[in-house]
This record gives structure tokens, C-alpha cells and sequence, in this order.
């Protein structure tokens, strides 16, 4: 114990007072009668800090996996792509500056299984050298792929032996060779798609492959080089430097076409494709733990209400004001810890629930146990959120007067509005800071803690508002129950701000949360199968079009769209060679500020150096409408620039539009393009859509294939068996597949965005219910000496229904409307989905919360009935 | 009845004729309210008090006789004029350390009782000594309980005891650590005859054993006499004192 002298020199300081073992002995004496209401102040904290926890932990997980297996994801130290083979010469250069190459070429192409007289579209790959160098292929049996190195052969995933019900040893014909089957893939090499492609990759030898006869000058043949760098380049400056490595072997080979992939971009590209959850997930952790810090401050609020005699007593009896606040800033603390314990604990449980549903969803491997940093500095920030919320109403402590004892008076300190001030921005600097932890975007995360704050500001003034106007418009002409009910809103000790506040703010952030919910689901839904087309016949030549029409035509398919592609890359945008604008984009990241700039003013890599599928015709398909700028009209003119029709999200992008000029390479032939138009296009539907197309008479004569939709009405088996045999270069795609694949993905993150939703729902109405039943000792006071002097159970209700049917109406109101503005905000700013709410949820959130308020009432106006006014006179209540 | 007292108290100094003031009250005003709406509640009390020496507030309701005492011992501030407790001047310390003071000198009876609810009545009683630092005195607190005849009652929480045993409580927290000046304010406002007469003996008889200056705030003039001087009041100031001995 802190040594006092005789005097009585108590603790004057808060951390004095929070080391003096009596004040921790006082707070758990203090807490006797309490512990019950305590529980909602901890349940609060449970709430919040758990999905903070679960959150934090999933999104540090996935991006901790990612991290952790990025080389092994790329395979190599530096992957180089191209859509053409690479020149022997500049292979034999690369290779002495690398320590191995590797060499790969893939294709898609349908497998025949002859036994099973079927055929399925594949992803083939054909590899020569040492690759994977980081990561192993691994077979069943153990030896196939060291035996597929030697002899001819493929190696299948299991799946498929199990589909066309064939074994290791039985011959499958691919092209135009036939294969024996040496194995069975368990791990295969890395593959450069986000998700696990929706065709199975299939491995040969690169000899194989050749004879096979698949790969022609217009075929999708993707040639990679997999480096092995030596250790001087890779180890210039560890793993964040491998750009810088790129990029020196980028200068010296000097050619656009090539892509280069390092284990850092394989990293950033993974962990973008999880940007939108990632988002919302980002939002839903600042919704927990704001409405667990709605229901910390709200049970604190109501603690310290009840406590004031206490500390009037404790004052006069000598007790400093410091001590006295330690007393309840220990409570606070104690259930706090205890609290964030339980949440932490609860969240790793959720934590470790999501890995196990999305685990087969995710391209890595990750573990199911979060990583205990994650965990502790979550916890720890959850905590002192939680805490600082508990601060506001704690701070009245202070303020208690020893006269209290004498009089009900608790004054408020002259410093009291600027210490108010100080803690609301203390606040809001973390919350922003746990948002930025969350989402990783700080201006996203000033944004989020802003809303939140002109929410705030916006309910405290309608509750000023109706303070003021109720007191206005009451009339002794109204029926005695409606006047007292409505009194209750603006006489000392009312609970209106309370119940704005909470219940209001709490409408908000939960129907928030499911308004976006819904247009995330709204957004990823998958158009109806059954109007879209279920197969696509891809690469074929413009000499083989009638003989595939002939095809479908025999089986009376319908051809439902035909267009013609043209591969081409960007040369330059408004003048500016891509190469420079490259350059840019690599220092910003060397910068670490990457993922911040793209966001902002920077022209995502991927855009720069993808390869355009693009088309042409002169009409706009049914999916499309155009946004700025008109359709083409008249032929092109073929000594000036080209118009061009260029989708409204990659113009974008690209920061061009309509009047912009860009430098298109068509396979080695730059053609000037001018944008005339912007079009929108609805991806979610699969149709034939394009980033860019272009009036007929430009493209005719560059090197393309035709793509073809049909619709099979059932299995496309025996179609894609007569295509095999007479047009091998033409793959089916079988759009029914693809779609239960996407389906499958988006129902698991679907699934975690509706457990996450509801998790945060659930646990926020029992903290706003335990926020409005806070009040009560107040009412219960009031409607007990009503009762006392003659009123009936019946008029005492009716009283409290007046009271909480108007304040929760109101706050619901408010709430539904801060709501649907919050969520227009992030649908068009954040998710890039329609801004549109569902009315019938907005419906919902309003009979919840009012009915919510309206039920408070209830059961405190029952609780009045059921109590002997003694009882409570006495204070037992 | 055991003794708890010094061997030399404060009472024992009075009767030797040593006395000095305890408690010194100077032109005190106290006004409520701002400008325009000010409500003055007291106007230029001057007032002192002998160390040992009892003295009753009398006066009807509205007169001041609360928010004097509460001036007094440093629960609120005064508009102007001073209070200077045992020599200090309360108008130039903080309020903890006033706290502090009143913690050394002061002890409190309230009509209302003002115990802890969430403490037992030893707990109650103990704490003025654990805010001294004395958490070791449980034995002074049974001893001074079981004085105001509550020894079997040391556990019980204060909704369990009766508005009498609750005074007493607080009595034997007000003399735990004998004050030196102890101001009770209707200390039996809320009980019956019968149950008072037993509290105001134990008050005055723990005057006259520890030598506490006594300040009574109280409207019955039957406890009034028994202090040795009665002030009384009206709108705010002392229309007239009395002084005889005490009983």
C-alpha cells in the first residue's frame, strides 16, 4: 500500500489513485449490488472487441499467408509472360543472368477421353527446367513427375479420372497425340490466376505439346520464362527489392510485350482481389466496436448516475476527486479486461469458423489460429476504445459535489466542454486509427470516423430539437397521459439525447451494415443460367467459322452471338509511352503508398499491361448503353485516328475520355485511336462484352479468332466430342461450370459477409436494448410515486408508451434516414454498387427499432405493476 | 461505557480553559443564480466557535441553516467572506484539499443517513480511517459499533438495517476517528421520538468523552437546547443567539 501520513495525504493524482490498493478494494465492494448491470457494460465490450478480434485476425491471416507463401506462389524469383514465343537469343541472354530458367507454355484445350468417348476443356501446361523452384509438384504416385520428364505422358488432376472414370495407365488424346496418363496431380506448379482457374490444369512435356498441333500464331498460347535469380540481384535488398530486379532485366530487354511478375505482385494482385471484402469487413469492425462503445458509455452513463451519492458521500468523508474517479475507472477497467478476455476468446472462435468455411475459396494456405499479435494489439486498441467511451461519463465523477449529500447538486466543472472536446477528438483519432488498421486506407478510415461524427452532431441536434419544440406544442388540452408522456421528453433527467443517441446511431450503423450487405450480394450475384448462354466456343479461325455453325446447326443449337477478337496492348495514353507511366507507378510502390494511389490518381499496373480482347461491330449489344459521347457513325477514316468505344470503369481507370488518343499495339502495329464514346456494360451477365470496340473496316485484317455462344439444353458432351475431332484448336467452354465455380466462391464469401452481418446485428440490439432499459431507474422513481398518489397500472403504461413509442419513432426515423445516406455514400464511392435501397428492409429497421423502444417501455411499465412502490421508495430498486 | 478517547481530549482543554476557535465564519454570503436572477440565500454571517463547544442552527425552512453548514465544512463555495477551519482558511484550497481537511477534523450526520449501500455497516465505518491510510483499525471500528450497540449487526448492509441503526452507523462513523468538530444536519429528521432520544444522548455524550465541537442544524428546539449556544436564523442571517450551559 501507498504509504499515507497521518494527515491524510491520500493518492491526488489518477495513477496514484489507480496504484492504491484501496481504491481496487472500494471498486469491488462498490460493485456489489451492481455486478448484474455491470454485465452490460462487459457484454458491450464482448460485442465489440470480438468482432474487432475475428476481423483484424481474418484479414491479417489471409494477407499473412499470402506474404508468407509469395515466392512459393510465384514459383520463381521472376516470371516473364508473353502472348508470343520468346526469341532463342534473348532466352540464352536471360539465361546467363539468371542462375536457372525454366521455360513454360500453356494453351486451353479440350481433352478427349477415348474410354469415356467425352471430352473437357483443360488448362494445358507444358514445362521444361528446374520450375517450380520454390514449392514442389506432387504426384500420385510419388514418381510421375520426375517420370513425365523422361517419356511421354500427362498428369491429370484426380478429378478428372474420377469424372470420365479412367485410371493411371489409360490413354487420353489431346490435339492431335495421345497420351498415356502417368499421374495424378496432389500439388500442382503455381498458377498466375486470383482464384484457382476454372478449367483444370493438366501437365506434358513441352515436346508434347508441339506435337500435339495446338499452338498456332492466333492461338491463346501464353510462353513464360520462370527465373532463379542469382543470389547477388535477389539479395540487393531482400524481398521488397525483386521490382528493382525486374525492372534491370526489363531495361536490358527492352520490350513491352513482355510481363513481368515478381513474388511482391503476385502478393499485392492476391491480396486486391480481396479489396471489397476486405472493405466491408473494414465497416463492420468500426459498426462493432462503435456500438459496443455506444453501450459502454450508455451503461457507464447510467452506473455513475446511480453512484452520485456515493461519491458525495465519499467526498465529504475526504476522499480526493482523483481517488473517487479511480474508484470507478478500476470497475471500468476490470470489467474492460474481463470483457475484452471473453471478446478476444470469442472472436478467435469466429476467427477460426470463417478460415474453415473459406479455406477451400482461398488460392493459400492458411491457418485457422490467428496470428496472437493480431489478436493482442486488436485487443488492446478494442480495450482502449472501449475504455475511452467509458471515460465521457466517468469523468462526471469528478465533478460530484461533496454538497451533494445535502442537496442534489452535481455541478459541472467550468473545464468540463473543452475536457468533453478533447476526449470526443481523442476518440475519433482512434477509431480512425483502428479503421485505418481495418481497411487500410486512411483517407477511407477519415471518412468512415467523419460519417460517424456528422451522425452523431445530427441526432444530438434533433434530440436538442425536440427538447425544445415539445415543450412548445404541449397543451393543457391533452388527455393527462399524452402530456406527461410527452413532458417526460424535455423535464430534467430525460432520457431523449439517450435514446437518439443510442438507438438512433444504433439504427444507423446496424441497417447500414445490411443496406450493404445487400448490394455487395446485389453486386456479386451471377445472372440467371437459365437466359444466358451455357457455352463458349473460343479461337476459332475465321476459316473454321462456317464448319462450327455447321456443327451447332446439326444439332439444332442456336448461335446466339458471334464476334471476332483482336489482342492488342496499350503503346501510350495521350502521348505518354506506357512505359513511363510504368516507371511512375513502380516508384509510388517502391514508395510503399501503392495501393493508396491507385485508389486515387495512379493507373492500376494491371490496366497498363494486360492484353485488350477487343472487338468490333456497328451496333450496341442488349448488356451495354453507352454513358458519354455518341455511337459511331459512318466509316472510320483511314489516314486519322480510329474511333474507339471504350467501356466507363477502365476509361476510369486509364483517367481518359471521350476526345483522349491513345496508341494501340495490334501484334506489332501501333494504331491511333480516339475515344468516341464511353459505354457502360453490365459484366454481370455472361454475354459477350468487351473493354474496347472499335467500327467496323479497322480490324478486319489483323490476326483474330471468332468467339460463338450457344445454349446446350443439357450436358454439352457430345458437342464438344464432335468439336474435338473436327476443329482440335476450338475450346469449349462450359459456361455451367463456371458459373457453379464463381457461385461456389461467392456463396462462401457471401456466407462469411451474411455470418459477419448477422453477428454484428445480433450482438448490437441487446446492447441498444440494455442502453434504453439503463434509464429506468429515473421512470421507475417517477411512475412509482404516480402510482403512489392513485394512478392506475393502465395509465402509468399508457404514460411510458407516449414516451418510448415518440422517442423510439423518432430515433428510428432519423436513423433509417442517416442510414440510406450512408449507404448511397458507400455504394458509390467504396463498393462501386447501385445506391438503391431495399424499401422493405428500410420498413424493417423501422418497426425493429421503434418496436425495440416501444417493448423497452413495456417491460419497464410492467416492472412498475409488478414492484411494491415501498419497495422502490426504499430504495431497493 | 467503554472510553475510546485520548488520554488528553480535545474536551479536556476546553474545561482547562484553553480554548481556541475552532471554527471562524466571516462576513459569509452565499448567492445562487447569474446575474439578474440572483437568489441570496445568506448575507454577512460572522460566527465563531469555541474547540469542544456545541451550538444548534435553528430556523424555519428557506432560512439558510443547510447551506451554512455545508460552507462550513467546505461542501460548496461562498460567494464571499471566509471560513477559517481549525485556523485554515477553506476559501484558498482546492477541494481535495479541503477533502483532505475534513477528513483530519470533520465528521458529518445527516438527516437522510448518507451510508454507503453497497457497504456493510463495518465497512461504512472504516472508511474514514482507510482514506487515512488506518485500515488496520477494524477493532476501533467494532469497538466504537458495538458502542452504539450494533455489534451484531457489523455485516448487515445498510437496507437491512432499520432508520435508527442506520443514524447509529453513521454516528459511529462520524466518531471513529474522534473529529474535532462534527456538524449533523437534522440528525433525527427522519426518526421517531423514541428512537432519537438514544441517538442524541450517544451524540452529546461522544461530545463531551472526545471534545468534538458539535454544529446542529435541526428544527427541533428539544434537541436545540441541549446545545450550549442556539443560533438562530432567518432569510439568510442570524437574527439572534443564545448561550447557556449545556445540558
Amino acid at each position: 500500500m501507498t504509504p499515507i501520513d497521518p494527515a491524510g495525504k491520500l493518492p491526488r493524482h489518477l495513477l496514484g489513485a489507480l496504484f492504491y490498493s484501496w481504491t481496487w478494494r472500494m471498486a469491488w465492494r462498490d460493485s456489489r449490488t451492481q455486478r448484474k448491470r455491470l454485465v452490460i457494460f462487459s457484454l458491450s465490450i464482448v460485442a465489440g472487441i470480438a468482432a474487432l478480434v475475428a476481423i483484424h485476425s481474418l484479414k491479417a491471416t489471409v494477407e499473412s499467408g499470402i506474404a508468407t507463401q509469395a515466392k512459393a506462389l510465384l514459383g520463381s524469383d521472376l516470371q516473364i509472360s508473353s502472348r508470343q514465343p520468346f526469341p532463342e537469343e534473348k532466352v540464352k541472354e536471360i539465361a546467363a543472368l539468371a542462375q536457372s530458367i525454366s521455360r513454360e507454355t500453356s494453351v486451353s484445350s479440350m481433352l478427349y477421353f477415348a474410354s469415356a468417348d467425352s471430352a473437357r476443356l483443360v488448362h494445358v501446361r507444358a514445362l521444361e527446367g528446374g520450375y517450380p523452384f520454390y514449392g514442389k509438384i506432387e504426384t500420385a504416385p510419388s514418381q510421375a513427375w520426375e517420370r513425365m520428364q523422361m517419356e511421354s505422358g500427362i498428369l491429370l488432376e484426380p478429378a478428372l479420372l474420377d469424372q470420365f472414370q479412367v485410371k493411371v495407365g489409360d490413354r487420353v488424346k489431346l490435339g492431335s497425340v495421345e497420351l498415356p496418363i502417368l499421374g495424378t496431380l496432389k500439388k500442382g506448379a503455381p498458377t498466375s490466376g486470383r482464384f484457382s482457374g476454372f478449367s483444370p490444369d493438366v501437365y506434358v512435356r513441352l515436346p508434347d505439346l508441339e506435337r500435339a498441333g495446338l499452338l498456332s500464331r492466333s492461338s491463346l498460347a501464353t510462353y513464360r520464362l520462370h527465373l532463379k535469380l542469382d543470389e547477388r540481384i535477389t539479395k540487393k535488398s531482400g524481398l521488397d527489392a525483386q521490382p528493382a530486379a525486374a525492372r534491370e532485366i526489363r531495361t536490358r530487354f527492352n520490350d513491352s510485350h513482355w510481363q513481368f511478375e515478381t513474388p511482391e505482385s503476385r502478393r499485392n494482385s492476391l491480396g486486391d482481389s480481396l479489396d471489397n471484402f476486405q472493405q466491408f469487413l473494414g465497416i463492420l469492425a468500426l459498426v462493432a466496436l462503435t456500438l459496443g462503445a455506444i453501450g459502454v458509455a450508455g451503461a457507464i452513463h447510467a452506473h455513475v448516475s446511480r453512484r452520485v451519492p456515493t461519491v458525495a458521500i465519499l467526498r465529504c468523508l475526504g476522499c480526493p476527486g482523483n481517488l473517487a474517479f479511480g474508484i470507478y475507472l478500476a470497475q471500468a477497467i476490470a470489467l474492460g479486461l474481463l470483457g475484452a478476455v471473453a471478446g478476444a476468446a470469442l472472436g478467435i472462435a469466429l476467427h477460426s469458423a470463417v478460415i474453415t468455411l473459406l479455406r477451400e475459396s482461398l488460392p493459400i494456405a492458411v491457418n485457422a489460429i490467428p496470428s496472437a499479435v493480431v489478436v493482442l494489439e486488436t485487443t488492446a486498441a478494442g480495450f482502449i476504445v472501449c475504455c475511452g467511451f467509458a471515460l465521457m461519463p466517468l469523468f462526471r465523477v469528478r465533478d460530484i459535489s461533496p454538497a451533494a449529500t445535502l442537496r442534489q447538486t452535481a455541478s459541472r466543472s467550468p473545464g468540463a466542454r473543452l475536457r468533453t472536446g478533447i476526449i470526443f477528438g481523442l476518440l475519433a483519432a482512434m477509431l480512425t486509427l483502428l479503421g485505418a488498421m481495418g481497411g487500410g486506407s486512411w483517407s477511407r478510415s477519415l471518412m468512415l470516423t467523419g460519417a460517424l461524427a456528422v451522425a452523431f452532431l445530427i441526432l444530438a441536434g434533433i434530440a436538442a430539437a425536440l427538447i425544445v419544440v415539445t415543450r412548445r406544442v404541449i397543451r393543457p388540452s391533452w388527455p393527462y397521459v399524452v402530456r406527461q408522456g410527452i413532458s417526460n421528453l424535455y423535464r430534467p433527467q430525460n432520457q431523449t439525447l439517450l435514446f437518439l443517441l443510442s438507438l438512433g446511431l444504433g439504427t444507423f450503423l446496424l441497417l447500414t451494415v445490411l443496406l450493404i450487405r445487400n448490394s455487395l450480394f446485389e453486386r456479386i450475384r451471377v445472372a440467371d443460367p437459365a437466359s444466358s448462354p451455357s457455352l463458349y466456343l473460343v479461337d476459332v479461325q475465321p476459316d473454321q467459322l462456317d464448319g462450327v455453325r455447321a456443327v451447332l446447326k446439326e444439332r439444332h443449337l442456336p448461335e446466339l452471338e458471334s464476334a471476332p477478337i483482336v489482342t492488342m496492348r496499350i503503346e501510350s495514353i495521350k502521348g505518354v509511352p506506357i512505359r513511363e507511366l510504368e516507371a511512375a507507378e513502380d516508384e509510388t510502390e517502391s514508395d510503399g503508398k501503392a495501393r493508396f494511389n491507385q485508389s486515387q490518381n495512379k493507373i492500376p499496373k494491371w490496366v497498363l499491361q494486360r492484353e485488350y480482347r477487343s472487338s468490333y461491330r456497328n451496333e450496341l449489344s442488349a448488356t451495354e448503353s453507352i454513358v458519354v459521347g455518341q455511337w459511331f457513325s459512318g466509316a472510320a477514316d483511314p489516314n486519322g485516328a480510329v474511333p474507339l468505344s471504350l467501356e466507363s470503369e477502365i476509361a476510369k481507370d486509364l483517367h481518359v475520355t471521350v476526345g483522349d488518343e491513345m496508341v494501340l499495339d495490334v501484334q506489332g502495329i501501333p494504331i491511333r485511336a480516339r475515344i468516341a464514346n464511353l459505354r457502360k456494360v453490365d459484366w454481370s451477365r455472361f454475354n459477350l462484352n468487351f473493354f474496347m470496340i472499335f467500327p467496323p473496316g479497322v480490324l478486319e485484317s489483323a490476326p483474330g479468332f471468332h468467339v460463338i455462344t450457344t445454349r446446350t439444353p443439357g450436358s454439352s458432351g457430345e458437342l464438344q466430342r464432335a468439336l474435338v475431332t473436327q476443329f482440335p484448336n476450338v475450346s469449349a467452354i462450359d459456361l455451367t461450370l463456371i458459373l457453379e465455380t464463381v457461385g461456389s466462391i461467392l456463396e462462401r464469401i457471401g456466407r462469411v459477409i451474411q455470418i459477419m452481418a448477422a453477428f454484428t446485428v445480433v450482438a448490437g440490439i441487446p446492447i441498444l436494448v440494455g442502453t434504453l432499459l439503463n434509464g429506468r431507474s429515473q421512470r421507475f422513481r417517477e411512475s412509482v410515486l404516480l402510482r403512489t398518489l392513485g394512478a392506475s397500472s393502465r395509465q402509468v403504461r399508457r404514460i411510458f408508451l407516449v414516451e418510448y413509442a415518440t422517442l423510439g419513432v423518432l430515433s428510428a426515423i432519423s436513423g433509417v434516414i442517416l442510414a440510406v445516406a450512408a449507404n448511397a455514400a458507400l455504394a458509390l464511392f467504396v463498393f462501386k454498387a447501385s445506391p438503391w435501397p431495399d424499401p422493405w428492409l428500410l420498413l424493417a429497421g423501422l418497426a425493429t427499432a421503434s418496436g425495440l423502444s416501444v417493448a423497452a417501455g413495456v417491460v419497464l411499465s410492467r416492472g412498475v405493476s409488478n414492484h411494491p412502490p415501498l419497495q422502490i421508495l426504499r430504495g431497493d430498486q | 461505557m467503554k472510553s475510546f478517547v485520548p488520554a488528553q481530549s480535545p474536551a479536556d482543554v476546553h474545561r482547562q480553559g484553553e480554548t481556541k476557535a475552532i471554527l471562524e465564519i466571516h462576513d459569509l454570503c452565499k448567492t445562487y443564480g447569474d446575474a439578474g436572477h440572483e437568489l441570496t440565500v445568506l448575507k454577512a454571517i460572522n460566527f465563531t466557535l469555541q474547540t469542544g463547544d456545541t451550538c444548534a442552527i435553528i430556523g424555519p425552512s428557506g432560512s439558510g441553516k443547510t447551506t451554512l453548514l455545508g460552507l462550513c465544512a467546505g461542501l460548496d463555495d461562498a460567494t464571499s467572506g471566509s471560513v477559517r477551519l481549525d485556523g485554515t482558511a477553506l476559501e484558498t484550497l482546492d477541494q481535495d484539499a479541503r477533502a483532505a481537511l475534513r477528513n483530519r477534523l470533520v465528521g458529518f450526520v445527516f438527516q437522510s443517513f448518507q451510508l454507503i449501500p453497497t457497504l456493510t455497516a463495518i465497512e461504512n465505518v472504516l472508511v474514514p480511517l482507510e482514506l487515512r491510510g488506518e485500515s488496520g483499525r477494524r477493532k476501533d471500528a467494532v469497538d466504537i459499533l458495538k458502542r452504539v450497540g450494533l455489534g451484531d449487526r457489523l455485516e448487515h448492509y445498510p437496507l437491512q438495517l432499520s432508520g435508527g441503526e442506520q443514524q447509529r452507523v453513521a454516528l459511529a462513523r462520524a466518531f471513529v476517528h474522534p473529529p474535532k468538530i462534527l456538524f449533523a444536519d437534522e440528525p433525527t429528521g427522519n426518526l421517531d421520538a423514541e428512537t432519537s432520544a438514544p441517538i442524541v444522548e450517544m451524540l452529546f455524550e461522544l461530545n463531551r468523552e472526545s471534545g468534538t465541537a458539535l454544529v446542529l442544524v435541526t428544527h427541533d428546539l428539544g434537541l436545540a437546547v441541549r446545545a450550549r449556544r442556539v443560533v438562530k436564523m432567518r432569510a439568510g442571517m442570524i437574527v439572534s443567539e443564545e448561550s447557556h450551559d449545556a445540558h
